[in-house]
């Protein structure tokens, strides 16, 4: 037994989001080549993170900088411990 | 009440007493893992040979007077994530077939030379990408999930199989499963436990901890694992605080007492869309923590329409990277779910990860000031208790239909995006029987405060099972 970790919603195709093919050309591009099986769930699921993801788009970040793992200039320090 | 049965502090106190051997707690540990094992499923390995001798190692350290501190002989599991020399990792998947760790991790070398003993590498759902580890039954019901992506930890020490083990935490895999099997999950601060030697899901995200019977064994073992490692480079530098540690050990005679302690209750999102028989379970506890001396407040979640999408946009790319050479050499031996939201990842432009970085500066800032005003924050740990195997979706009463796995993850995710301690404890059982978690949250280095909130609402409450009803519910319903 298996669960999907996620809901993917129907095929973006319609709605116009990403298609098959440009996922197959996407990944490639991404040196990932995608057998054409895979074209179809893989484009349906992309195109559902990117629904999830891309309301960040409507936050006006300004100069807030990218809170990453890493952080400078602590890293010496610490190999001196 | 057999040695498989005691709570870490209660056997570290008979071990310290000697009333009680390592030898002897470890025998009761493997013998009890033998029984429920083929019912549960918990383990990837059980290093029976490796724990027996380390148990007689640490009988004869102890009776030579050499007592290395708590943990010394008691018996653990580690998510099978998490690297001990000589061991295979295998993070619950065929990718990593003939793997063979060289080293140790810090957590497992730390835990080893306080005298811990390794009882087996517990399943996780394949590499942590996962909410269910359907390798695993939940340790009440044979026919519910397991939770995860810790589920074999929470499950062996749910069920007596480890007097207590290790987790990892991305979007709630310490948490759900601790509060879908009924037993205590802390994921800490970020940073306060190194991660080095410990497979990766998310870089940014990833958090380490113990799972326990009693709030004050998570203490115990915490103090352990924390403090700086340079070979993990988000490890926070300087010494940690052993307040905790102390605190745990100390004889706790007197009444819980938690007058002046100002516990936030989220007016929004954490509340939102979650079980009826949920939700009351964490308002009666909420009512004993005041009933205890706490002043509640109502507190608003910050920025919450962007919570899912912020755990995503740094979750999805960072675990495709991980994975990008045996996702092309290997892609065949990922389980089918795991396997699509790696090649997808690889479709997530680096402006969305951007976006998700500044989006949590924003809302790390955002609780900073939340956290500000309360203690803690007390809040369902999550929103529905564990589902039938194989169920789906869930359903809400506004009409809403949720992933299983989105559901676990939601009221998680915030602590993993801002990386305060959260602590997951028992608060009861749903009418089918099912384990209700609440989560406590607290500033960042805030444990102490977090455990002995804990602590307090636990000894305020009726001693719960010791461990859960494996045979019974074996007997109710056979073969899940």
């Amino acid at each position: 037994m298996s669960s999907a970790p996620f809901t993917l919603t129907p095929a973006a195709d319609a709605a116009g989001g990403l298609t098959a093919p440009e996922a197959a050309r996407w990944a490639a591009r991404c040196g990932l080549p995608l057998a054409a099986e895979r074209h179809a769930p893989v484009a349906a699921t992309a195109q559902y993170i990117h629904s999830v993801v891309s309301v960040l788009r409507e936050l006006d970040f300004g100069d807030i900088p990218p809170a990453a793992a890493y952080r400078a200039g602590e890293e010496q320090h610490r190999a001196a411990v | 009440m057999q040695p498989y049965e005691m709570t870490l502090t209660a056997a570290a106190d008979a071990i310290r007493q000697r009333r009680l051997s390592p030898v002897e707690l470890v025998d009761s540990v493997l013998a009890r893992i033998e029984r429920v094992e083929p019912r549960l499923g918990a383990f990837v390995t059980v290093t029976a040979q490796r724990a027996r001798r380390a148990a007689r190692e640490a009988e004869r350290e102890i009776a030579a007077g050499h007592h290395r501190g708590p943990l010394h002989g008691i018996p653990m599991g580690l998510k099978d994530l998490i690297d001990v020399a000589g061991e295979a990792t295998t993070a619950s998947s065929a990718v990593r077939a003939g793997h063979l760790a060289g080293a140790d991790s810090t957590v497992h070398a730390r835990l080893a030379a306080a005298g811990a003993v390794l009882t087996g590498k517990t399943h996780t759902h394949e590499f942590a990408y996962g909410l269910t580890t359907p390798q695993t039954r939940n340790a009440w019901h044979p026919s519910r999930v397991a939770g995860g992506s810790s589920g074999g930890s929470a499950v062996a020490v749910a069920a007596g199989a480890a007097t207590f083990a290790l987790g990892t935490d991305t979007g709630g895999s310490i948490r759900v499963p601790a509060a879908l099997n009924g037993v205590v999950g802390l994921k800490p601060t970020y940073g306060l436990v190194p991660r080095h030697g410990v497979t990766s899901l998310s870089w940014s995200l990833d958090h380490v901890g113990p799972l326990t019977r009693r709030v004050r064994d998570a203490a115990l073992v915490l103090a352990v694992l924390a403090g700086p490692d340079p070979r993990d480079p988000a490890s926070l530098p300087g010494a940690y605080s052993t307040g905790p540690a102390q605190w745990a050990e100390a004889k706790s005679e007197s009444e819980p007492d938690l007058t002046g302690v100002r516990v936030g209750v989220p007016r929004t999102y954490y509340f939102d869309r979650v079980d009826p028989e949920v939700e009351a379970a964490v308002r009666r506890a909420i009512g004993r923590l005041e009933e205890l001396g706490a002043v509640t407040t109502e507190v608003d979640i910050p920025m919450t329409r962007y919570i899912q999408a912020t755990q995503w946009g740094l979750m999805v790319p960072e675990a495709t990277a991980y994975h990008e050479r045996t996702l092309r050499a290997v892609p065949d031996l990922y389980q089918a779910d795991v396997r699509v939201l790696l090649e997808a990842g690889e479709l997530m432009p680096a402006g969305d990860y951007l976006r998700a970085q500044r989006a949590r500066t924003l809302m790390r800032r955002e609780w900073s000031r939340m956290l500000a005003d309360v203690d803690v924050v007390a809040a369902p740990a999550v929103p529905v208790t564990a589902v039938p195997a194989g169920q789906e979706t869930v359903t809400w009463a506004d009409g809403t239909v949720e992933s299983v796995s989105d559901a676990y993850v939601r009221l998680s995710a915030p602590a993993n995006i801002t990386g305060v301690p959260a602590l997951s404890l028992p608060v009861g059982h749903d009418r089918a029987g099912m384990p209700i978690g609440m989560q406590l949250l607290g500033r960042p280095l805030g444990e102490a405060v977090v455990l002995r909130v804990g602590d307090a609402y636990e000894r305020s409450q009726p001693v719960r099972t010791p461990v859960s009803p494996v045979d019974a519910t074996a007997q109710a319903a056979p073969a899940a």
